[in-house]
């Protein structure tokens, strides 16, 4: 009987030892020999100042998960393959993983995908549920493996991160609630410190998708702060082209349906562009899929603007950045192009 | 002391051209916009100037309000207000777009041939819809 391949991602979490246990004995149960190729996907922000570290920690994170397969084979016939995935390229989205993943897996013969239940790589939150569906899309077949896991809430003890949230939530909303009301009253101040503290302490682990950073998160507000002056700009400038367009007798518009690769992270940075996008009028983000944003474009100059990318170098400002907006524009990277409308 | 009498009589007068011009523009705009939305092929060109109302329409009699109301408190709710239309108005027209191409609608572009062979097509089409 031919050797059983699987594939098995790893990322450092607390089930990733429950996964490769299961990746081993379930694939010596079907086959004598078991081929075990361990991954890690290293995501885009590998080339960031604390991407060294997590290559570093994706070597050791390997080393760890070949002895485990060791300790497990405890004998039998398993063949150990490692690499490391994403190295050459930006992984960003869950359809990024999945392509990877099954490039690889065609590449070397793979029978079966194990997938860890708390599967996250890199900084961003756990992603199992839009990685299956793409994983189902690009035809890959895939097993869940079950693990035991603490859970994951009800901690007493209050953790680093959990106090920067808190905080963080706790000063967002007593300044909102100050905005709306009269800062320098004392009933105002009173109640406000009341109601901040209910907000923070019940939304506190829901209102942030990605970690806080005592320098960055800070920071990302206040370039975002000077975001806005820009886009207001965008905004008027984008408003006379359309209207001088729409006022003229002859109307010449030239509508066209662009795709747009955009190299930001989902969740708020990818939502932040396309409601830049879709505010300026003469570009209007259709579909949203990972990072390749669907926009219909109204006339010439609105799909040009799109493709140098400008507001896409001021997200990536604001959320990454002065060097991280140097970037080539979707035009010159080859991530901009007119389709048909058949590709809704 | 009649200099100040005067400066502050002109300052008036300034904002309230101000007031009038940033009331003036936003009409403008929103006029442009429902000219727009009467006069464009299909329901993706009309949902970007659809969202001409929100940004310069709104923005600049918002902008016009915050200046009749000069510098006290309830200028800021203006202002907020202003945030809340521009977060909410992009996904609007997002969700409408998003709709439309989900429920099989075919956009008009400009490859289709004559642009007012498309624009009757449209026209006819959006009337059976």
């Amino acid at each position: 009987m031919a050797a059983e391949r699987v594939l098995v991602p790893l990322s450092d979490t607390v089930t990733v030892r429950q996964t490769v246990a299961y990746a081993v004995q379930s694939g010596l149960e079907t086959a004598d020999s078991l081929e075990c190729h361990l991954v890690i996907a290293l995501p885009y922000d590998v080339d960031l100042p604390e991407g060294k570290r997590m290559s570093d920690g994706a070597e050791e994170l390997l080393e760890r998960a070949e002895n485990w397969v060791e300790e497990d084979a405890d004998g039998a016939d398993v063949t150990i393959e490692t690499a490391v995935l994403g190295t050459d390229e930006y992984l960003f989205g869950p359809r990024d993983y999945a392509e990877i993943f099954r490039a690889y897996a065609d590449d070397h013969g793979i029978d079966r995908l194990v997938l860890d239940p708390e599967y996250s790589p890199g900084v961003t939150a756990s992603m199992l549920q839009p990685l299956e569906r793409e994983l189902d899309r690009v035809g890959m077949s895939y097993d869940e493996a079950p693990v035991e896991r603490a859970a994951r809430h009800g901690r007493l003890v209050l953790s680093h991160t959990g106090f920067d949230r808190l905080f963080a939530t706790f000063w967002i909303s007593f300044g909102f609630y100050l905005v709306l009301g009269d800062p320098f009253y004392w009933f105002d101040l009173l109640t406000g410190a009341a109601v901040a503290g209910i907000v923070s302490v019940s939304l506190a682990h829901v209102t942030f998708s990605m970690p806080l950073d005592r320098v960055q998160s800070p920071l990302r507000a206040v370039r975002f702060v000077f975001y806005i002056p820009y886009l207001l700009w965008e905004i008027v400038k984008a408003n006379i082209a359309v209207s001088a367009v729409i006022l003229r007798p002859s109307m010449p518009i030239e509508p066209t349906l662009t795709r747009v690769n955009a190299r930001v992270r989902s969740g708020l940075p990818l939502l932040a562009l396309a409601n830049s996008i879709t505010l300026t009028p003469g570009t209007l983000t259709v579909r949203a899929n990972d990072q390749q944003l669907l926009v219909h474009t109204l006339i010439p100059s609105a799909r040009e603007d799109l493709f140098d990318g400008g507001l896409e170098k001021a997200i990536r400002f604001v959320f990454y950045g002065r060097e991280s907006a140097a970037i080539p524009s979707p035009n010159e990277r080859d991530d901009a192009e007119i389709v048909g409308g058949d590709e809704l | 002391m009649i200099e100040p009498i005067a400066l502050q009589s002109t300052l008036e007068t300034v904002r309230f051209w101000a007031i009038v011009l940033c009331l003036g523009l936003g009409v403008f705009f929103t006029l442009v916009s429902t000219v727009g939305v009467l006069r464009l092929p299909d329901i993706y060109a009309r949902a970007h100037t659809a969202s001409q109302t929100d940004t310069l329409g709104a923005g600049f009699a918002l902008a016009g309000v915050a200046l009749a109301f000069g510098w006290q408190h309830a200028a800021v709710y203006t202002v907020l207000l202003l945030f809340f239309v521009f977060i909410t108005n992009p996904t609007a027209a997002h969700a409408i777009a998003r709709s439309a191409a989900e429920s099989d609608v075919e956009p008009v572009l400009a490859e289709e041939g004559e642009a007012d062979d498309a624009e009757v097509a449209a026209e006819t089409e959006g009337e059976t819809r």
